[in-house]
């Protein structure tokens, strides 16, 4: 009866296929608001969901010259390292499925494995546009990482604890954003990096290297990068606003915040244009972490004078 | 039983029919052509008219692409590039040929350097009259390729249509 469950939780709700559903239709969401703000019409409602039945129904083309081990393995290890990372977030507002001390931490480097995926799925296919973007994204990835992990650490050692359902225990009775508003930008900055959006979409930029590293993949295999890209947009909004807009505690409450959340993301996926691979790197490591980096100093003497 | 799966099978082809009617990734190959059809289909996907509602997409690589718009007659250099964009497309694709120079050679009919038009090299599966055919045109083939999908009989050669039979 126990696997029973634990098999539910993993495969249908809240995390696997209702993730998915939720993911997409956040997608949606996204697009249709980008579109809006372009003046256009934009997606209808079903078109992630029937972008990503196509793919599947589509004929997969292994370049000669891969490792099909790699390649047909890294999509699905992407995938299911996005999934693995739902168990431990208040996903929906809901109490996470499974919590342990220092999930924070596993949690952080499960969603970076999807990143790290595309990343070895551009050297594999060796293809000249998949090896530059397969560059651009783990450059990337190791300039928003430390400051994204920094912002995240911030609500944790406020709240004692490296647990996600206790910080965002804690974080129901104090609204972050207003004592930590550096972080809280930090992190929502860094989730656009970590999903690519414009401006920090150099990875996959199409006008100068066709898709980036997944331009040699077609079908199911590019389906589930993009199924795990948009599970992870689901997480990424469930963690910046369960830690810093006062908390998740039921389905409400993800929705309004989280959208909300959305909603400013995509006025600066419209509004900003794409910078440089050094510009970007810059960014992070000139501004982004030394300024977390200050604000986690003053709380630490802020707590040390306290205590 | 047999009946059954008889009905699944339907059922999932359905599904099929109906997601890649949907979802429609092109990529853009200009094969010689003067440079107006791609400002046209450029048009097409400007915010006027928005083909991103019918789930038209403009892809950068042909891995993920589903329709092949080609514009121009294709040139001796070109022909080599179209057929290898052509067969570096996972099945199932279309082809879609967008302006005169492209169904019959157009103005470079006969030039030194030209092969001919875009169905002497590849299959082509819905022809766009007009030099340069105007964005309602181009929306318009789109439509005949997705009606083409419906009724199950892509990958026919069909006739072109006269430029009479378009809406303006
Ligand atoms: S059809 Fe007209 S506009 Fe198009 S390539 Fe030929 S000459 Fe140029």
């Amino acid at each position: 009866m126990n696997t029973f469950t634990s098999l539910f939780t993993l495969l249908i709700f809240p995390a696997g296929l209702t993730l998915m559903l939720v993911g997409m239709f956040y997608e949606w969401i996204d697009r249709k608001l980008v579109a809006r703000f372009q003046n256009r019409v934009g997606p209808r409602w079903f078109q992630p969901f029937a972008d990503t039945l196509k793919l599947f129904a589509k004929e997969q083309i292994k370049p000669a010259i891969v490792n099909p081990y790699l390649f047909f393995g890294l999509p699905i290890a992407a995938l299911a390292g996005a999934l693995t990372a739902a168990l431990y977030v208040p996903l929906m507002g809901l109490n996470p499925a499974s919590n342990f001390p220092g999930d924070l931490i596993v949690t952080i480097y499960l969603l970076s494995l999807p990143t790290m995926c595309v990343g070895l799925a551009g050297w594999n296919t060796s293809g000249r546009f998949s090896l530059i973007g397969a560059t651009r994204t783990l450059t990337q990835l190791f300039a928003y990482e430390a400051p994204f992990l920094l912002a995240m650490l911030g609500p944790a050692l406020v709240a004692g604890s490296w647990q996600i359902n206790t910080i965002n225990g804690y974080a129901q009775n104090h609204w972050l954003i207003f004592t930590q508003p550096v972080g809280f930008i930090v992190a929502l900055i860094g989730l656009m990096g970590k999903l690519e959006l414009p401006p920090f979409d150099a990875p996959e930029a199409e006008t100068e290297i066709v898709a980036g590293a997944l331009t040699e993949y077609s079908g199911r295999g590019l389906a589930m990068f993009k199924i795990s890209r948009s599970v992870e947009l689901i997480i990424g909004l469930s963690l910046v606003s369960s830690f810093y807009l006062g908390g998740l505690n039921g389905i409400p409450s993800f929705l309004f915040k989280s959208l909300a959340l959305l909603l400013v993301m995509s006025v600066l996926q419209v509004l900003l244009t794409r910078l440089r691979i050094d510009q970007t790197v810059g960014l992070w490591w000139r501004f982004g972490a030394i300024l977390v980096l200050a604000q986690l100093l003053v709380m630490i003497l802020w707590k040390g004078l306290a205590l | 039983m047999n009946n059954n799966s008889q009905l699944w099978t339907k059922v999932i082809n359905q599904v099929r029919d109906w997601a890649r009617q949907n979802s429609i990734w092109a990529v853009h190959f200009n094969s010689g052509s003067c440079n107006g059809c791609d400002i046209e289909i450029l048009a097409t996907l400007t915010p006027r008219y928005d083909v991103e509602r019918f789930g038209i997409k403009l892809q950068g690589s042909p891995r993920h692409a589903d329709v092949l718009i080609v514009t121009g007659p294709v040139t001796r250099q070109a022909r080599e590039r179209l057929i290898r964009t052509y067969e570096q497309m996972p099945e199932p694709k279309f082809v879609i040929s967008v302006g005169s120079c492209s169904i019959s050679g157009g103005v470079f009919e006969g030039c030194y350097n030209c092969v001919g038009s875009v169905d002497d090299v590849i299959p082509v599966d819905v022809y766009i009259p007009g030099c340069p055919p105007r964005p309602e045109a181009i929306i318009d083939g789109i439509v005949q390729l997705l009606t083409e999908l419906k009724g199950g009989k892509a990958r026919k050669q069909q006739r072109p249509v006269t430029a009479e039979e378009i809406p303006a």
